[in-house]
C-alpha cells in the first residue's frame, strides 16, 4: 500500500502532466493544405476560372441556344437546346462564385495596399466575371458577394443581396453599389499606380504586360457601355466616346496580338475539348445546320471550315431541338474545329474572352447607332477581318471574300438592317464566346432565330432571357427571389 | 480499523464452515438444458453461507446443515432453481438458460463489469446464440431487430455493402453518428472509407462488419450517453461494446468449437416491370435508346412503328444487323434486368477454441467465412485468427494480451445512380425487349470493346457511334472493370494489472486497431468508363485505366486506471468502488491515391503499365486526445446503487487557449423489491432508475483555419487543374475555417424500470429519455455568392425524446417444451429547436443529388430532404398550366420527405421442443420516407409495371387558376408516356419536381427465422462430441410494404455520411435511395458442434 502512495500516484500525475505539454496537442496544422499562399500563386487559377467559366458549361447553354450547335436529345445538350436550362448549380456556386469571384476578391484584399498592379488586374477580371453573373442571371449578389471576412473572422456579408441589374451596371449611391463601370476604372487606375510586386510569368494571359491590362480595362467599359444601351444610351454614348476620342489604349489589334484569350494546351485542354471530345460524356453535340446553313447563304466557307471540320467531306449537321435520332456513325459528325479546339483539336486553343475583332463591331454599332465617333462600316469590315485572322484565314483568303462578296462586307439599307449586319458578323465571329451573342440576341433581337423544334422548359412558348436561378444559393439565400423568375422573364438591359 | 472488519469477515466465513460438518449429506448432478454435464455451478444452502460447487463432471456434493434442507443452484447465465434436497438419493438439477438474468454481469465503459442490477441507466445485452446460425456475417445486421432504439440499415444486397446503425436517434447535426465500438474494452474503427468518388464506386463495406460474429460473446449497448460518458466524446453517440469468447475458466477443460454454414441469397423485393412495351419513345421502335416507351409487342411492323429498318439506317439489335426494309423481331425478355443478379452464396467456417482456470485462460480463434454476391464478379471475404491469453504473472501482477488478424477482401462492379460509370445503373436502363443473355454472352466485341445496345464510339468492331458515353454493358463492367478492396487490419490490446492490495488495483491497457485499405479499380482498355479520357491516346480510343487507393488508419489507446473498493465503508452494508483514469487517445489516418491511364497492355493492371499517371492526391490526418476521468460507485446494501463519473478531456482539434472541455454523469438505481422486502411470486424483481449525462464532442480536424488548395475547376464532363505547365496556381478553399470552435454538447436525462414477474418470468424494462444537443458543429452552407460554400459553426440546438421498451418472457416452461418471448419497441422524436440567429434551415455543405438536399430545418427533425415541389394554390392543390396541361411551376427549397420512422418494433419468438428449437423474429418499422431513384428511373423509362397504363391519356390532378382567385378543376389531357416521363418528374431531375418519387417506408419484415435440431453426445454415449446443433435458418424472407413499389430498406449512402469520405464535413443522409443492388433473401443451414 505504501508503494503506491509513494510510486504509482506520483507516476499517475507524472504521466498526467507530461500529457499536457503542448506538442501533444500541436497537430492541427493542415498537412494537407497551405494556410496562405502568395498573390502569383492565385493569379494564374483565377484567370483560368475565368476562362474556364466563359468556355464551360455557361458557354455550352449559350451556344446551343444561339443554335452554333444541336444538342442530341436526350442528352443534356439536347435539354439546353431545347430551351431546358436547370439549375446550373456548379458555375454559379463552384465556378463563378466561389473559383472565380473569390480569388479575385482574396487577390484585391492582398494586394489593394501595396501591390496595387494585382489589384487592377484582379478588379479588371471581377468585373468581367460580375458581368457573366448579371447577363445570364439578371439580378445578382454584386455589392456584398465575395466580400470576404471582418477582423473576428466573420463573413461581411454572410446572405449577400442580391443587386437590381440596373444598379449593378449603373451603380447605385444610395445603395452603396459601385458600378461595374467604376470597377473597372479603378481597376486601370490601380494598374498604373505604384506597386511592389508586379504580375509577372504567373500571368498566363499577358505575362505581365500592364499596358495590355489597360487596354483590356477600356475595352471593358465598351463593352459593358454597349450592354447597357437600350437602358442608358447616354451612358453608351459618352463612355465609348471618351475611349474613341481621347485615344485611350483598347484592344485593336486586327491580328490578335493584344486579345484577352485565356490560354489552355493539350495537358491542360479547354472545356470544349473536354465537352465534346475528351470528357466522359462526349459527342451530345454538333453544328446545327442552321448555322450551317447560315454561313453557306453568307458563302463564308473557309471560316466554317476552321469553325467545325468535316471528318467525311461533308458538313454533317443536326438540327436544333431535333427529336430524331442524331446522325450516325459519331465519326462523321461536324464538331468544333481548329479555331475552338487548336490545331490538333486537342483542346490547345485558348478561350476568347475580349477580342479586337468584338471591339470593332462594338464601335461599329456605337457608331451607327450611338453617333460614336469613326466610320461604322470601316469599324464593321475591321471586325470581319479580325476575326477572320484569328480563325486563321491567310490574307488572301479573305480579300477574295470581301472582293466576292461586296454586300455581306458592306452595310447598306436602314439603320435597322446595318444593325442586323453587324450583329449577325458578330454573331459569327463569337463562335467560341456564345455568351456574347447570347446578349447581343437579347439585347438587339439579331439574328433572327427560329424556336427549336421542340421546346420545353420553363416556358416552351418563349426563348429563354435568362437563366434560372441555381438551388444552392435558393437553399442558403433567403435574398434570393423565390419563387424565381422565369426564364421568360426579360433581364433590365434588354 | 478496516484490517479488522475485514479479519471479522473472514471469521464468520469460517464459523460457517464449521457449523455446516453436523448435517446429511446430499450429492447431485447439475446439468444444462441440453443435458450437459455443468461444472463450477454454485450450490448453495438457502439463506446460510454453506455452499460448494459442481465438480468437472457437474457433480457436487454438500453437508446439509439439520434445520435446512433448500438448495439453491445458480450460474451465470442461467435461471437460478431451488430445490428442496430429498432424504436420499442423487439430486438430478437441470438449469435452464436465462433470456434476461437480473443478476447478470454486463460490460460498462472501459470495459468495466458491473451487476447489471447496479446500473442507473439503460443497457442492452444481446448474447451469442441470438447472432450465431442466423446466416448472417455482418454484426450490425445480425443485431437488426433485436435492439429498442436502434435503427440499422442496410445500404443494399452487394456484398460486403456497409450498415448504419443509429442508437436513440441523432445527437450531432453532422459527422459521424455511429456508436464507438468497443472490442474487449479497446475502441476500435467502424468507419466506411468512401473512394474519391462515393456515388460511383462500389458500396464500401464498413469497418466492423470485420468482426467475426462466431467469436462474440456478448454486445452489450449502451444506448445514452449516461452509459457512456467515462468514453468521452468518442462515445456521444453511444456505444456497442463487444466481449468476444475467452477461456472457459474451467481447470483441464478444453472447449473447441467448430462450426461451419453455408447460405444462398437471391434478390427480393425488386420493383414489378411490364412486359407490354418494348424499346423506343413515343411508340416507335429505336434500337439505342434506353425507354420502353416504344411499340406494344404484337404490333404489326411497320416503318411508322419503327419495326421495320428504315431507309438508309441499319438495326443492330440484340447482336444482328438488320438493313432497311427488314423486320425486327421483337419481344418481351421478362427476366432481363432481374437475370443480371445472380444467386449469392455464403460459406462460413470457424473453429474455436479455448481452456484454461479461475486464473490462467487461453483462447484461440480461427474464422473464414466467402461470400459470392448478387452481383456477377462480386465477392466478400473475411478471414480472421487471433489468441487471447490472461495470467496471473505473480500473485499479484496479472497480464491479458490479446491479438486479432483480420483480412477482409471485398470484390464487385461499380454502383450507384451515375450511368456512365455504374455497371448496376446500366442494368436498370435495358428496355423490356433487349436480349440480356446475348449481352450476357458478348459482353466484348470481337475486338475486345465494350459491346453494348447504346452505341459508342469506343466499339468500332460492331458499333461505332453514340450520343454521349452511355456506359458499359453491366457485364463488361462487372468482369473488366471491378474495384477491389483488401483490408488487413490487426487489433491487439495488452493490459498489465498489479493487484497493491485487496482493495486496490493499478493497471495500464494499451489497445491498437490499425489496418489498410489497398483498393484498386480497374478499367480495361475498350471500357467507355474511362473518367479521363483526357489522358488517352488519341480521341476516341479508350485505352483503359488504374485507380489505385490506400486508406490507412491507426487508433491507439492507453488507460491508467487505479480502482479502489472498499465495503462496508462507513456503515455496513455501503459498499464503494472508486476508479481514477488517464487515458490517451492518437488517431492517424492516410490516404494516397494514383490514377493512370493509357495501358500498353491489356488486362495487366499495374501502375506502370499507364502510360499517362495523373491525379495523385495526398490526404492525411493526425488528432490527438487526452483526459483524466473518475466515477465514484456507491452501493448500499444491495439495492440503492450510485455512480458518479466525471471526465475532462483536451483535444488537438480545438483552439490551443480552449482545448480543454469537462462532462459529468450521475446515475442512481433503487431495486425497490430489495429494499422494501416486498418481492413476492407475482412481483419478483422491481427496481427504478434515473441517470443524467453530459457529453462532448470535439470538431474534425483541421477546421479552425482557412486554407488553400489547388487550383481546379469543374466536374465530370469538363474540369481542369493546376499545374498549368510549370505554372502552379492555388485557390481559396471553399470551406472557411473558424478559429472560435468549442465543444458540441449533449445533455440526456434518462429514467428507467426494470420489473421482473412471477419469478422473473416475465421482465419488463422502460426507458424513457430526454436529450438535448447543444453547440453543434456544423459546416453549413453558405450562400456561394459569399464565396463559400460552407463554414464550421457551432450553432444550434436538437432534442431527442424517446421510449424503449424491452419485454421478455416465458410464458410456457414445460419438461419438453418452452417458449420465449422477447420484444422490444421504440420511438425516438428528434426535433432540431435552434439553428442560427436569422438561419432557420440549412442543407449540408456541398451535398446535394439531382437537387434533393438533406436539410436541417428548425421545428422539424433531423435530415428532412428539402427539393422541388410543384407550386400549390393555399388550399394545397397543384396549380395546372391551362395551355399545356402540365404543372404550372415548381418551387425549391421545399421538404419533399422526411426519412425518420415514427416507431420500430421487432418480436422474437423461440420455441424448445425435446432437442428441436425455432426461433422467429418479424419486425416493424412503421412510418419514415425516402426517395426511389430506382423506382423514378423505371418509371420515366417506361419499364415499371405501373406504366402499362400508358395508352391511355391522363389528366394531372390539380387546378387551373382561373385569373379571379378561383380555380377549375384540370381537364386537360396528356398523353401516357408524358404523363410518366416529364410531369411526374422525370428521372428526378433537379429542374423539376422530386415529389413523386417519395415513397412510405413502413415495413412488416419476417427477419430471421431458425430450426435448430441438438443432439448431445451424453445422449448417445459418446465424448467425442459434447454437442452437435444442426440448424436450418432463413433471412428476410417475407417483407410487406403497402405503401411503397419497393424494398424500403435500402440507403444507398450506407454508413458513411455523405462527404464524409475524408473529410467530416457531411452529415448522416437517409432517405434516399440512389439506385442500389437490391436484397436478398437467405436461405441455409449451419452445423455447429463443441468438443
Amino acid at each position: 500500500m505504501k508503494i503506491a502512495y509513494k510510486y504509482l500516484l506520483p507516476a499517475f500525475f507524472l504521466l498526467a502532466l507530461g500529457s499536457c505539454k503542448k506538442s501533444f496537442l500541436d497537430v492541427n496544422t493542415s498537412p494537407n493544405s497551405p494556410v496562405d499562399v502568395p498573390p502569383r500563386t492565385l493569379l494564374p487559377n483565377a484567370e483560368v476560372a475565368l476562362g474556364f467559366t466563359n468556355g464551360n458549361e455557361l458557354g455550352k447553354v449559350a451556344a446551343l441556344l444561339m443554335q452554333y450547335n444541336a444538342g442530341i436529345a436526350g442528352s443534356q445538350a439536347g435539354a439546353y437546346d431545347q430551351w431546358n436550362i436547370g439549375s446550373l448549380d456548379n458555375q454559379w456556386s463552384n465556378e463563378l462564385y466561389t473559383n472565380t469571384i473569390n480569388n479575385l476578391g482574396i487577390i484585391v484584399q492582398k494586394t489593394e495596399g501595396t501591390s496595387r498592379a494585382y489589384a487592377g488586374v484582379a478588379k479588371l477580371q471581377m468585373a468581367y466575371a460580375f458581368s457573366i453573373a448579371t447577363d445570364l442571371w439578371g439580378d445578382v449578389p454584386y455589392s456584398q458577394a465575395a466580400q470576404g471576412l471582418d477582423e473576428n473572422g466573420f463573413l461581411k456579408y454572410p446572405q449577400p443581396r442580391f443587386d437590381a441589374q440596373q444598379d449593378i451596371y449603373l451603380g447605385n449611391a444610395s445603395l452603396g453599389i459601385k458600378s461595374l463601370f467604376n470597377l473597372v476604372r479603378e481597376g486601370i487606375a490601380d494598374i498604373n499606380s505604384p506597386s511592389i510586386l508586379k504580375p509577372a510569368s504567373d500571368d498566363i494571359v499577358y505575362n505581365g504586360d500592364l499596358s495590355k491590362w489597360t487596354r483590356l480595362g477600356y475595352s471593358l467599359l465598351m463593352k459593358f457601355a454597349l450592354q447597357v444601351s437600350n437602358k442608358a444610351p447616354d451612358t453608351t454614348r459618352a463612355v465609348i466616346n471618351d475611349i474613341v476620342n481621347n485615344n485611350r489604349p483598347f484592344i485593336n489589334d486586327v491580328n490578335g496580338t493584344l486579345d484577352f484569350n485565356v490560354p489552355f494546351s493539350k495537358a491542360n485542354p479547354n472545356p470544349y475539348y473536354l465537352q465534346d471530345i475528351g470528357g466522359t460524356i462526349p459527342n451530345t453535340q454538333l453544328l446545327s445546320t442552321r448555322f450551317y446553313n447560315l454561313e453557306r447563304s453568307l458563302n463564308d466557307t473557309i471560316r466554317l471550315s476552321k469553325f467545325y471540320n468535316r471528318p467525311t467531306g461533308v458538313y454533317v449537321t443536326y438540327d436544333n431541338g431535333s427529336p430524331f435520332a442524331a446522325p450516325l456513325p459519331i465519326s462523321s459528325r461536324s464538331q468544333y474545329s481548329t479555331y475552338v479546339l487548336g490545331a490538333t483539336r486537342s483542346g490547345e486553343a485558348p478561350i476568347r474572352l475580349v477580342t479586337a475583332f468584338r471591339n470593332y463591331f462594338i464601335l461599329a454599332e456605337a457608331a451607327l447607332r450611338f453617333g460614336v465617333t469613326g466610320d461604322a462600316n470601316t469599324y464593321y469590315q475591321n471586325g470581319i477581318k479580325a476575326s477572320m485572322i484569328s480563325t486563321g484565314m491567310t490574307t488572301t483568303e479573305i480579300s477574295n471574300y470581301f472582293a466576292a462578296n461586296p454586300t455581306i462586307v458592306t452595310l447598306t439599307g436602314t439603320t435597322d438592317q446595318k444593325l442586323q449586319q453587324i450583329i449577325l458578323q458578330k454573331y459569327i465571329a463569337s463562335v467560341g464566346n456564345a455568351i456574347e451573342s447570347y446578349n447581343d440576341y437579347r439585347r438587339t433581337g439579331y439574328p433572327a432565330l427560329q424556336a427549336p423544334t421542340v421546346t420545353a422548359g420553363d416556358d416552351p412558348n418563349i426563348f429563354p432571357w435568362r437563366f434560372p436561378y441555381t438551388v444552392q444559393e435558393g437553399t442558403s439565400n433567403p435574398n434570393q427571389p423565390n419563387p424565381r423568375p422565369k426564364t421568360n422573364v426579360k433581364v433590365w438591359w434588354q | 480499523m478496516k484490517k479488522l472488519r475485514l479479519l471479522l469477515l473472514f471469521g464468520l466465513l469460517c464459523a460457517a464452515h464449521l457449523l455446516h460438518a453436523q448435517g446429511r449429506t446430499v450429492s447431485g448432478t447439475v446439468t444444462d438444458s441440453l443435458g450437459i454435464k455443468m461444472p463450477n455451478v454454485s450450490v448453495q444452502v438457502k439463506n446460510s453461507r454453506v455452499g460448494t460447487k459442481t465438480n468437472d463432471q457437474g457433480e457436487f456434493t454438500l453437508q446439509l446443515p439439520a434445520n435446512n434442507s433448500t438448495l439453491v443452484i445458480s450460474s451465470v447465465g442461467y435461471e437460478t432453481e431451488q430445490v428442496t434436497a430429498p432424504a436420499s438419493g442423487n439430486l438430478l438439477i437441470t438449469l435452464n438458460p436465462n433470456r434476461q438474468n437480473l443478476q447478470e454481469v454486463v460490460v460498462t465503459a472501459l470495459g468495466i463489469t458491473k451487476e447489471r442490477r447496479s446500473l442507473g441507466y439503460a443497457t442492452q445485452t444481446v448474447k451469442t446464440e441470438a447472432i450465431v446460425d442466423k446466416g448472417e456475417t455482418s454484426l450490425l445486421n445480425a443485431l437488426q431487430g433485436k435492439l429498442a432504439g436502434a435503427d440499422i440499415v442496410g445500404s443494399s444486397g452487394a456484398a460486403g455493402a456497409s450498415t448504419s446503425i443509429i442508437l436513440r436517434g441523432i445527437t450531432s447535426f453532422t459527422g459521424n453518428q455511429s456508436p464507438l465500438f468497443v472490442v474487449d474494452g479497446i475502441p476500435i474503427s467502424d468507419a466506411t472509407d468512401e473512394s474519391t468518388i462515393s456515388l460511383y464506386t462500389n458500396q464500401s463495406s464498413n469497418r466492423s462488419s470485420d468482426l467475426n460474429v462466431n467469436n462474440i460473446e456478448s454486445v452489450n449497448v449502451l444506448q445514452g450517453p449516461a452509459a457512456a460518458a467515462l468514453y468521452g466524446s468518442r462515445a456521444a453517440h453511444g456505444a456497442i461494446m463487444i466481449t468476444t469468447k475467452k477461456g472457459s475458466g474451467r481447470r483441464g477443460v478444453l472447449d473447441v468449437t467448430f462450426n461451419s454454414s453455408y447460405s444462398q441469397q437471391r434478390v427480393y423485393g425488386f420493383p414489378e416491370l411490364q412486359n407490354k412495351y418494348g424499346q423506343g419513345t413515343n411508340g416507335v421502335f429505336n434500337p439505342t435508346t434506353t425507354f420502353s416507351l416504344g411499340p406494344a409487342f404484337g404490333s404489326t411492323p411497320s416503318l411508322f412503328n419503327g419495326l421495320i429498318a428504315p431507309p438508309n439506317t441499319t438495326y443492330y439489335v440484340n447482336g444482328a444487323f438488320y438493313t432497311a426494309g427488314q423486320t425486327v423481331p421483337f419481344q418481351a425478355y421478362p427476366d432481363n434486368i432481374l437475370s443480371f443478379f445472380k444467386q449469392g452464396q455464403i460459406f462460413e467456417n470457424n473453429l474455436t477454441i479455448n481452456t484454461g482456470d479461475n486464473r490462467n485462460n487461453f483462447g484461440a480463434t480461427i474464422g473464414n467465412s466467402q461470400q459470392d454476391g448478387i452481383l456477377p464478379n462480386s465477392s466478400f471475404k473475411k478471414t480472421n485468427v487471433g489468441f487471447n491469453i490472461s495470467n496471473y504473472l505473480t500473485d499479484k501482477l496479472s497480464v491479458k494480451a490479446s491479438v486479432t488478424y483480420f483480412a477482409t477482401v471485398q470484390e464487385g462492379p461499380t454502383q450507384g445512380s451515375n450511368g456512365s460509370y455504374s455497371a448496376y445503373a446500366n442494368v436498370y436502363r435495358i428496355p423490356r425487349s433487349v436480349d440480356f443473355n446475348y449481352y450476357k454472352n458478348n459482353y466484348t466485341t470481337p475486338g475486345g470493346y465494350n459491346n453494348w445496345f447504346i452505341p459508342n464510339i469506343y466499339n468500332p468492331g460492331i458499333q461505332d457511334s453514340s450520343a454521349g458515353a452511355a456506359g458499359d454493358n453491366p457485364y463488361f463492367a462487372a468482369y473488366k472493370n471491378p474495384i477491389r478492396s483488401n483490408i488487413s487490419r490487426v487489433l491487439g490490446n495488452v493490459t498489465l494489472g498489479y493487484d497493491i492490495h485487496s482493495w486496490l488495483n493499478v493497471s495500464y491497457r494499451v489497445g491498437l486497431d490499425t489496418y489498410t485499405d489497398r483498393r484498386k479499380r480497374s478499367i480495361a482498355i475498350g471500357s467507355s468508363q474511362v473518367v479521363r479520357s483526357v489522358f488517352t491516346n488519341t480521341s476516341g480510343t479508350t485505352t483503359g485505366g488504374i485507380m489505385e487507393d490506400v486508406y490507412y488508419r491507426n487508433e491507439l489507446n492507453g488507460d491508467l486506471m487505479i480502482t479502489a473498493k472498499k465495503n462496508d465503508i462507513f456503515l455496513h452494508g455501503l459498499n464503494a468502488n472508486l476508479l481514477l483514469g488517464h487515458g490517451i487517445n492518437q488517431q492517424k489516418f492516410q490516404q494516397v491515391d494514383q490514377t493512370g491511364y493509357g495501358l500498353a497492355i491489356p488486362n495487366y493492371y499495374n501502375i506502370s503499365n499507364a502510360s499517362n499517371l495523373s491525379l495523385t492526391n495526398e490526404y492525411e490526418y493526425t488528432k490527438r486526445l487526452w483526459g483524466v476521468y473518475g466515477s465514484l460507485s456507491l452501493a448500499y446494501n444491495n439495492y440503492l446503487f450510485l455512480e458518479l463519473t466525471g471526465r475532462q478531456d483536451h483535444s488537438s482539434t480545438l483552439p490551443a487557449a480552449k482545448n480543454a472541455f469537462f462532462y459529468p454523469s450521475a446515475s442512481l438505481s433503487f431495486v425497490l423489491t430489495d429494499a422494501l422486502k416486498m418481492n413476492s411470486n407475482i412481483l419478483s424483481f422491481a427496481k427504478v432508475r434515473a441517470a443524467y449525462a453530459r457529453v462532448g464532442i470535439d470538431p474534425p480536424v483541421y477546421s479552425l483555419d482557412n486554407v488553400y488548395t489547388t487550383g481546379s475547376a469543374g466536374n465530370n464532363v469538363s474540369f481542369y487543374q493546376f499545374p498549368f505547365g510549370s505554372v502552379s496556381g492555388f485557390s481559396i478553399s471553399a470551406a472557411l475555417g473558424n478559429k472560435g470552435l468549442t465543444p458540441e454538447f449533449t445533455s440526456t436525462l434518462d429514467l428507467g424500470l426494470n420489473i421482473g414477474l412471477f419469478k422473473n418470468r416475465l421482465n419488463i424494462d422502460a426507458t424513457v429519455y430526454n436529450s438535448k444537443s447543444t453547440d453543434q458543429i456544423v459546416a453549413v452552407a453558405l450562400p456561394a455568392s459569399t464565396g463559400y460554400l460552407n463554414k464550421y459553426l457551432n450553432i444550434g440546438a436538437m432534442t431527442n425524446k424517446g421510449l424503449e421498451l424491452t419485454v421478455s418472457g416465458t410464458p410456457i416452461r414445460w419438461k419438453d417444451f418452452s417458449w420465449n418471448v422477447s420484444g422490444n419497441f421504440s420511438f425516438n422524436r428528434n426535433k432540431v429547436t435552434a439553428i442560427a440567429p436569422g438561419v432557420t434551415s440549412f442543407s449540408f455543405g456541398g451535398v446535394a443529388f439531382s437537387g434533393l438536399a438533406p436539410t436541417i430545418a428548425v421545428g422539424e427533425p433531423y435530415g428532412i430532404i428539402r427539393g422541388s415541389k410543384f407550386v400549390t394554390n393555399d388550399a394545397g392543390q397543384r396549380l395546372v398550366d391551362s395551355t399545356t396541361g402540365y404543372y404550372l411551376n415548381y418551387k425549391s427549397d421545399q421538404t419533399v420527405l422526411d426519412p425518420n420512422r415514427d416507431w420500430i418494433a421487432g418480436l422474437t419468438n423461440s420455441f424448445t421442443y425435446k432437442r428441436f428449437g425455432l426461433s422467429v423474429l418479424v419486425d416493424y418499422k412503421k412510418g419514415g420516407q425516402f426517395e426511389s431513384f430506382t423506382v423514378s428511373t423505371l418509371r420515366a423509362l417506361g419499364a415499371l409495371k405501373v406504366t402499362e397504363d400508358r395508352d391511355q391519356p391522363f389528366v394531372l390532378p390539380g387546378v387551373i387558376d382561373m385569373g379571379n382567385g378561383k380555380y377549375r378543376p384540370n381537364n386537360i389531357q396528356i398523353n401516357g408516356q408524358n404523363f410518366y416521363n416529364v410531369a411526374l418528374g422525370g428521372s428526378t431531375g433537379s429542374t423539376t419536381s422530386n415529389e413523386f418519387a417519395v415513397f412510405d417506408a413502413t415495413t412488416f419484415r419476417v427477419r430471421e427465422v431458425s430450426i435448430s435440431y441438438d443432439l448431445s453426445g451424453q445422449s448417445v454415449n459418446t465424448k467425442i462430441f459434447k454437442n452437435i446443433r444442426l440448424t436450418v435458418f432463413g433471412r428476410n424472407l417475407y417483407f410487406y410494404a403497402p405503401n411503397s413499389p419497393i424494398d424500403p430498406e435500402l440507403s444507398t449512402q450506407g454508413a458513411s455520411g455523405v462527404g464524409s469520405g475524408t473529410a467530416t464535413s457531411g452529415g448522416l443522409v437517409r432517405g434516399l435511395e440512389l439506385g442500389s443492388a437490391p436484397n436478398t433473401r437467405n436461405i441455409g443451414i449451419s452445423l455447429r458442434a463443441t468438443f
